[in-house]
C-alpha cells in the first residue's frame, strides 16, 4: 500500500477559546426556480465528526454540501464554517471546506499528473512541492500508471478517482463529498472509505452523501437524513438538529429587501 | 401620494415647457421649425445618461451591500434610460431629415454614440430576463451595467476622434444651440425643457422602482409560500412548524 | 508580497493550462482561424472585384474578423470550465479572483494575438495589401487589440457561460463595448497601412491603451461576483 500524507488546514480558535462547531446552519433554504431544494434545515456538526448524509434523490443532499462549500448562497439562512460566517467571509471559508461534486471537474485535454499540478498550485503548494504531493496523491488513488495520459482518454472510475486525488492535494478541515462511491468499483470503494477513515483519524470533519446507506453509516458518527428539502432524521453523536421552529423566522441573508 | 403630486407637476410642468417650445420662442433662422425638435431632443439624451448613471451606481452599490432595493433602482434607471435614448434618437432622425437631408448621419457622434448605448442597455434588460435567480440576476446585472457605464465615455471620445481627426465640424452640430451666441430665449426655453423633463424622469424613476420592488414582494411571497409548502408535505416538521406564540 | 507571488503563480497556472488545451485540442481552435479566414473571402465576395474597393476595407474586414473568431475563442475558453464542471472548481480554489480573471485573460489575449497575427498575412494576400514595412505597427496593434477583446471577453464568457441563450447572449453583450475598440484598432491598422499621413497613430495607440487599461481593471475588479453563483 503506497504512503498517504494527510494534509489538513489549522485549526481555528473560537472567542474565549470555546471550540466551534464545525457547522453551524440556521434555516437554510435554497429554491431554484419553481421548486424549494431546501426549505430550511438547521444542523450542526461538532469538529472531526463523521456524517453520513442521507435521503432519496432530490432531497436536497448536494444543495446543502454545495452551499457548505459556498458554491452557491443559500436564498435564506445562515451559515459558519468552524465559525467563519460563509456569507460574509466566503473566501475564508474555501480555505478550509474542500467539496468533492459529483462533477469531476477535470480539463479534458491535460493529463492526469497536469490536472493534479494545477489543482495543487491552486491549492498553494509551490512548484516543488506540488510536484511532490500530486505525485503522491495519484499513487494513493492508484493512477501513477497514468499519469502521462489525458483525462478525456479515462473511465468514469479513473476520473472519479483523480477527483479524489485532487481532495488529497488540499489542505481541508472540512470535507464535503458527494456520492464518492459513485462510479467505481469494489476497490475504488474500498479506497474511498480507506481515506475516509484517514481523514477522520487526521481530525477533519467529513460530510458524506451517498445512496449507500449502510457502508457509509458503518464508518460515521452521526447520521442525517434528509427528505424533500428538511432534516427527516439526526441521530448519533456529534450532530444535532437545531431549532426547525416558526419562533426563529427565516433571517433573510441574501435577498434583504422586506423593511 | 407624493409621488402623484410629483407626477402632475411633472406633467404641467412638460405641457408648459413645450407650450413655450413650440409657439413662444421664435423659429431658427437657418434650420427653421425643425430646431424646435432640439429642446426634446437634448433633454431626452440628458435624461437617459443621467438614468445610466442611475443604474451604474445603484449596481456598484449592490454589489458591496448586496441590498435588492438597490437592483430594483438600477432596473428602473435601466428601462427608464432605454427609453429616453430611444426617443432621443427619434428626434435626432426627424431633426436631421430636414436639416441633414438623411435621418441618419454617421459624421454626427452624438447620433452613433447613442445608438451604442441603445444596443448596450438592451442588451442590459435582456440579460436580466435571462436569468431567474434574483440574487445571481443583480449580481450579472451589476456587472454588465458597471462595464456599459465606463464604455460610455470611450465610446464618446472614439467617435468623436473618428470623425474630428478628419476633417471639420459638420454643420448644424447640435452642440451650438448651446453656444453663447444663441439668443438667449432659445437658451431659457431649452432649460425649461430640461428642468421639466427632470420632473418626468424623477416620477418615472420612482414609479418604476415601487413597481420593481412591488413585483418583488409578489415573487418573494411565492418563494416564502414554497419552502412552506415543503415544510408541510413533511408532517414531522409541519408539527414544529407551529408558532409557540 | 507573497500574496502577490501566489497570484501571479495561480494566473499563469490558469493561462498555461488554457495554452495546453488549445494546443492539443487544435482542432477547435484550428476551425476558428479558418473560420476568420472564410469571413474574409466572403467579404471579397460581398464588397465585389474591385481590388481598390477591397484595399480600402482591409482594415475594417481584418477587423471584424478578428472580432468573430475572438467572440469564438472567449466562448470556447470558458466551455473547456464548463465541460465537465470545473468551473464551479475553480470558484472554489482558495485564491484571489483577480488572479482567476488575469489568467483567463491573459490566455484569452495570446489565443487571440496568434489569431489575429495569422489572419494578417491572409488579408494581404486576399486583398494584395503590402504589409511588409507595416508590420510592426500592424502587430502592436493587433497586440493591444487582443487585449481589449480579452478583458471584455472573459468578463462577459464568464457571465454568459452558465446562461440560457449563451450563444447569442455573448456577442450581443459584447459587440456594444468593444465598438470604440473596433473603431480604434480599424483606425491605427489603416494609418499603419498608409504609412500614418497625418500622424494619428499614436493617437489611436493610445486609446486602445486606455480602453484596456480601463477594462482590465473593471473586468479584475468584477470577476468575482460572476464566480459566484
Amino acid at each position: 500500500m503506497p504512503q498517504t500524507t494527510i494534509y489538513v488546514a489549522p485549526r481555528l480558535a473560537g472567542t474565549l477559546g470555546t471550540i466551534p462547531p464545525a457547522v453551524a446552519t440556521v434555516e437554510l433554504a435554497r429554491l431554484f426556480g419553481r421548486s424549494a431544494a431546501l426549505a430550511g434545515v438547521s444542523l450542526t456538526v461538532e469538529i472531526g465528526r463523521t456524517v453520513a448524509l442521507l435521503g432519496p434523490n432530490g432531497a436536497g443532499k448536494t444543495t446543502l454540501l454545495r452551499i457548505l462549500a459556498t458554491a452557491i448562497r443559500p436564498s435564506y439562512g445562515t451559515l459558519a464554517i468552524d465559525g467563519i460566517d460563509a456569507l460574509r467571509e466566503p473566501e475564508l471559508v474555501r480555505g478550509r471546506a474542500v467539496y468533492l461534486s459529483h462533477a469531476t471537474a477535470h480539463y479534458d485535454d491535460l493529463t492526469a499528473e497536469e490536472n493534479l499540478r494545477f489543482a495543487a498550485t491552486m491549492f498553494g503548494w509551490g512548484e516543488r512541492e506540488g510536484g511532490e504531493v500530486s505525485r503522491e496523491a495519484l499513487a494513493t488513488v492508484g493512477l501513477d500508471g497514468h499519469a502521462g495520459q489525458r483525462v478525456c482518454t479515462f473511465s468514469a472510475g479513473m476520473r472519479k478517482r483523480l477527483a479524489l486525488a485532487r481532495v488529497l492535494v488540499a489542505r481541508p478541515s472540512l470535507l464535503l463529498l458527494d456520492e464518492p462511491h459513485a462510479a467505481l468499483d469494489g476497490d475504488g470503494m474500498a479506497l474511498v472509505d480507506r481515506l475516509i477513515g484517514l481523514w477522520k483519524e487526521a481530525g477533519v470533519t467529513v460530510m458524506v452523501a451517498s445512496h449507500q446507506a449502510e457502508r457509509v453509516s458503518s464508518m460515521a458518527d452521526a447520521t442525517v437524513r434528509l427528505e424533500g428539502g428538511l432534516l427527516a432524521e439526526v441521530s448519533g453523536a456529534g450532530a444535532s438538529a437545531g431549532p426547525v421552529g416558526a419562533r426563529q423566522r427565516p433571517r433573510v441573508a441574501v435577498a434583504r429587501m422586506d423593511r | 401620494m407624493k409621488t402623484r403630486i410629483l407626477g402632475f407637476v411633472a406633467l404641467a410642468a412638460v405641457i408648459g415647457a413645450a407650450v413655450n417650445g413650440l409657439f413662444v420662442v421664435p423659429a431658427d433662422l437657418n434650420q427653421g421649425d425643425a430646431q424646435r425638435i432640439m429642446y426634446v431632443h437634448v433633454a431626452s439624451a440628458w435624461i437617459a445618461y443621467a438614468s445610466f448613471g442611475v443604474t451604474a451606481l445603484a449596481g456598484l452599490g449592490y454589489l458591496i451591500r448586496r441590498d435588492l432595493r438597490l437592483d430594483a433602482l438600477a432596473l428602473a434607471g435601466a428601462e427608464v434610460g432605454v427609453m429616453f435614448t430611444a426617443f432621443a434618437i427619434w428626434g435626432g432622425m426627424m431633426w436631421g431629415r430636414p436639416v441633414w437631408g438623411v435621418y441618419w448621419q454617421w459624421e454626427d457622434p452624438r447620433l452613433t454614440t447613442t445608438a451604442l448605448l441603445l444596443a448596450l442597455y438592451i442588451g442590459y434588460l435582456l440579460l436580466r430576463r435571462l436569468t431567474d435567480d434574483p440574487a445571481r440576476r443583480a449580481a450579472r446585472a451589476a456587472v454588465v451595467g458597471l462595464i456599459a457605464a465606463v464604455d460610455i465615455p470611450i465610446v464618446h471620445f472614439s467617435v468623436l476622434w473618428w470623425r474630428g481627426l478628419h476633417q471639420g465640424p459638420t454643420i448644424g452640430d447640435p452642440s451650438k444651440i448651446l453656444n453663447p451666441s444663441a439668443p438667449l430665449q432659445f437658451v431659457l426655453a431649452l432649460l425649461a425643457m430640461l428642468a421639466a423633463f427632470t420632473l418626468v424622469w424623477a416620477y418615472l424613476l420612482i414609479r418604476r422602482y415601487q413597481l420593481a420592488r412591488l413585483e418583488w414582494q409578489l415573487e418573494e411571497d411565492a418563494r416564502r409560500g414554497l419552502v412552506q409548502t415543503a415544510r408541510l408535505a413533511l408532517p414531522g416538521a409541519a408539527a414544529a412548524e407551529e408558532p409557540a406564540r | 508580497m507573497n500574496g502577490l507571488r501566489q497570484g501571479l503563480a495561480v494566473a499563469m497556472a490558469i493561462a498555461r493550462k488554457d495554452a495546453i488545451s488549445e494546443l492539443r485540442g487544435r482542432q477547435a481552435a484550428g476551425s476558428t482561424l479558418f473560420f476568420a479566414a472564410l469571413v474574409l473571402l466572403l467579404f471579397g465576395f460581398a464588397l465585389g472585384p474591385d481590388s481598390r474597393r477591397l484595399a480600402e476595407a482591409a482594415p475594417g474586414l481584418l477587423w471584424l474578423a478578428i472580432v468573430f473568431g475572438g467572440l469564438l475563442t472567449m466562448a470556447r475558453l470558458h466551455q473547456l470550465e464548463a465541460d465537465d464542471g470545473a468551473f464551479e472548481q475553480l470558484a472554489l480554489y482558495p485564491v484571489d479572483r483577480r488572479a482567476i480573471y488575469a489568467g483567463k485573460a491573459l490566455a484569452g489575449a495570446a489565443v487571440m494575438l496568434v489569431l489575429g497575427g495569422l489572419l494578417l498575412p491572409i488579408v494581404a494576400i486576399l486583398y494584395a495589401i503590402p504589409i511588409g514595412t507595416a508590420w510592426l505597427p500592424l502587430l502592436i496593434a493587433v497586440a493591444l487589440g487582443a487585449i481589449g477583446f480579452a478583458a471584455i471577453g472573459t468578463a462577459y464568457a464568464g457571465l454568459t457561460v452558465r446562461m440560457r441563450a449563451r450563444e447569442v447572449m455573448l456577442p450581443l453583450l459584447m459587440l456594444p463595448v468593444v465598438a470604440p475598440l473596433l473603431l480604434a484598432a480599424v483606425k491605427a491598422t489603416a494609418a499603419s497601412l498608409s504609412g500614418d499621413p497625418l500622424g494619428e497613430l499614436g493617437s489611436w495607440l493610445q486609446l486602445l491603451v486606455a480602453f484596456d487599461v480601463i477594462m482590465l481593471v473593471v473586468g479584475a475588479g468584477t470577476y468575482g461576483f460572476l464566480l459566484e453563483d
